[in-house]
């Protein structure tokens, strides 16, 4: 021990307090580790209790059909919560997507243009949607008002319109029996046809995958997995490799430094509003060309959820920090407690929303902890 | 005689009936610190958002180089050289240095906005950038909000300068550090000087750090300039008289006699 007053041979310098960390701590300080770790547990639970069928073809299939529908909306939540903001309106975007698509496949184009076609139904739809979107940034951007009210409105105004066109031109709140349009149209089965039929045909040759007469027993998985993979690859991409993606984070950060830097943080923020009624759009494409019916109640408190899964998955409430492949694993822990009740019949299904609640308020402990850790405790 | 980077003539500015600055003269030179001193409310915040583009002069002339200019917005400023490190740095704690460094000018391959960042050019980058200023950053991958204030003040120097700012503009930078990050920061400042091709305009309250880096002084005082010249011209006496308005030492000791008198009739 050197005496008081002497000279240090090596002097501290502050790049010294930063603990310099390997392989395994860096995993550590990953924003997805909690949510893998979770995730894993709660595969294998899963399998455990269901002896298996929560994963055998069929139940691969009906697990990553709920997954993918959760992964869709809860990456375009996630991106626009790193940004700084909320969209409460996602689950009646998808009501009214959906109202929108089914009603033009059964009532023809507005105005008396003639019968559509599953492509003109689903692009005036996307067109609408994006739109809509658009007005809400825009309202958001130059109202100064917080997004969670803005949004809110949009919840109530678009679930009404929603019924009320329903009402007023099909007298009924839904719609059902429209023509399999996924058997001809190639558009409509990108939506609501399947995918990955190759791996459902080599599970089969290799052994599996078998009905009781023998023969191959599911042909493939819901189109809409490849739509969550392609949302999630892309966003992905954007958020932590482009110059977009600074920008998100810088918006969400802390948006008056980003905009004396440079960022144009109104045209983000608008910009990732309409990416998520964009992803409310596909969500409802997939839905109405897979089960060819359309229902004004659809898409009810999946803005919630799709919160929650961005949350669980370690995107701050705040805004400036997150993670997509963190949020996947989070598509994947709650569609299969979703469907648990499916594969374990003993349980009751409500015990979903049970653990939702519990994983939300853990995740939020964590997430609050990370940011401390990253930002020195500020 | 050099020319002047920067040249103020009779500068102006009103807001309604109030004159925040009454014809202000000033000149700022390469390879100087230039303390610009003053009371609050004398003026100092208005002068710098005039020369950083925030505020448009309602008379007079800023000349950068000679030429006249005339700011519509901050971005103008920065290109014609003038760079604002303001007191909350514009910094986004969660980010990660480097991304703090390029944000809202990253380097990247393909089209605007979705151009892949080039991540380790600008790594790189900023890591040269950051020891040249003094700072060895062991990761600039690490997020802003584990750096020392004195730390991010540097960084947000260092981003001006490597983004072309030619004089720099450091509103009250020692304000609200401890003791040693002062130090850090005024030693950055010495450093800056020493490279002779930037100005440097430094804003503060403290008269000991004004001394430690100053060159050349300008006092303000309800919006005009009261006083000013090189550091080896004004005596330490005369520093703290201007830096108070003109208010002599001695008739503050008195102000305060006699509010300990009234004190002290009211409570008998």
């Amino acid at each position: 021990m050197a005496p008081i007053g002497s000279t240090i041979s090596t002097p501290r310098v502050e790049a010294d307090r930063l603990a310099r960390t390997g392989g395994l701590a860096n995993l550590k300080r990953r924003p997805e580790i909690g949510t893998f770790l979770v995730m894993i547990a709660v595969v294998l639970a899963i399998a455990f209790a269901s002896h298996g069928t929560a994963f055998n073809a069929l139940g691969v299939k009906n697990n990553l059909s709920i997954i993918a529908q959760f992964g869709i909306i809860a990456t375009g939540a996630s991106l626009l919560m790193v940004a700084g903001e909320f969209d409460l309106s996602i689950g009646s975007m998808i009501g009214f997507a959906g109202m929108s698509m089914a009603m033009m496949l059964k009532w023809g184009l507005p105005f008396g243009l003639g019968p559509a076609g599953p492509a003109s139904a689903f692009l005036i739809t996307l067109i609408m949607t994006l739109a809509l979107g658009w007005l809400i940034g825009t309202i958001v951007v130059h109202s100064r008002l917080s997004s969670f009210i803005v949004t809110l409105a949009f919840l109530f105004f678009l679930r009404g319109i929603t019924e009320v066109c329903f009402r007023g031109i099909n007298q009924s709140t839904q719609i059902s029996g429209l023509p399999d349009f996924k058997q001809e149209s190639w558009f409509a089965a990108v939506f609501g046809g399947e995918s990955f039929q190759w791996l459902y045909s080599l599970w089969f040759r290799l052994g599996g995958n078998v009905n009781r007469s023998g023969l191959q027993w599911v042909t493939g998985l819901d189109a809409r997995v490849v739509w969550w993979i392609a949302i999630a690859a892309v966003a992905y991409l954007v958020l932590s490799r482009t110059q977009a993606g600074n920008w998100i984070y810088a918006t969400g950060d802390n948006r008056e430094s980003a905009r004396a830097n440079g960022v144009p943080v109104n045209k983000v923020r608008i910009g990732l509003f309409m990416f998520t009624a964009f992803c409310a759009t596909i969500f409802a494409a997939c839905q109405v060309f897979d089960t060819n019916t359309a229902d004004a109640g659809k898409g009810n408190l999946k803005e919630l959820e799709a919160i929650a899964i961005a949350v669980v998955g370690g995107t701050l409430m705040t805004g400036g920090f997150g993670s997509v492949v963190g949020v996947a694993f989070g598509a994947i822990t709650f569609g299969l407690v979703a469907n648990a009740v499916f594969f374990i019949p003993a349980i009751d299904g409500s015990y979903y929303r049970v653990f939702v609640g519990i994983m939300l308020l853990i995740a939020v402990f964590l997430n609050e902890s990370v940011r401390k850790r990253i930002t020195g405790g500020i | 005689m050099v020319e002047p980077l920067i040249r103020v003539r009779s500068l102006v500015k009103q807001f309604g009936p109030f004159t925040a600055l009454n014809g202000i003269d000033l000149d700022i030179y390469r390879g100087e610190v230039h303390a610009l001193l003053g009371d609050n409310g004398a003026g100092k915040s208005t002068l710098i958002r005039l020369l950083s583009g925030l505020y448009r002069p309602d008379g007079g002339q800023i000349f950068v180089e000679g030429k006249p200019m005339r700011f519509r917005s901050p971005r103008d400023a920065s290109k014609a050289g003038i760079g604002t490190v303001y007191q909350e740095l514009a910094l986004n704690p969660l980010m990660s240095v480097t991304r703090n460094f390029f944000m809202g000018r990253e380097l990247f391959w393909g089209t605007k906005p979705f151009g892949l960042l080039r991540m380790q050019e600008m790594d790189q980058i900023t890591h040269e950038e950051m020891i040249k200023i003094g700072i060895d950053i062991s990761d600039p991958r690490q997020a802003v909000g584990t750096m020392s204030g004195g730390q991010r003040q540097t960084l947000a120097i260092a981003r001006a300068i490597y983004f072309g700012a030619k004089v720099l503009i450091l509103d009250e930078p020692t304000s609200a550090l401890g003791l040693k990050q002062q130090m850090e920061v005024l030693k950055t400042i010495v450093r800056v000087r020493g490279r002779g091709d930037i100005a440097i305009i430094f804003i503060t309250h403290n008269e000991l750090h004004s001394k430690l880096v100053a060159d050349r002084y300008t006092f303000l005082a309800l919006g005009e300039v009261i006083g000013g010249g090189l550091s080896e011209e004004l005596a330490g006496e005369q520093v703290r008289h201007l830096m108070a308005g003109g208010v002599e030492m001695k008739d503050l000791v008195k102000e305060l006699a006699a509010a300990r008198n009234e004190t002290f009739r009211h409570a008998s």
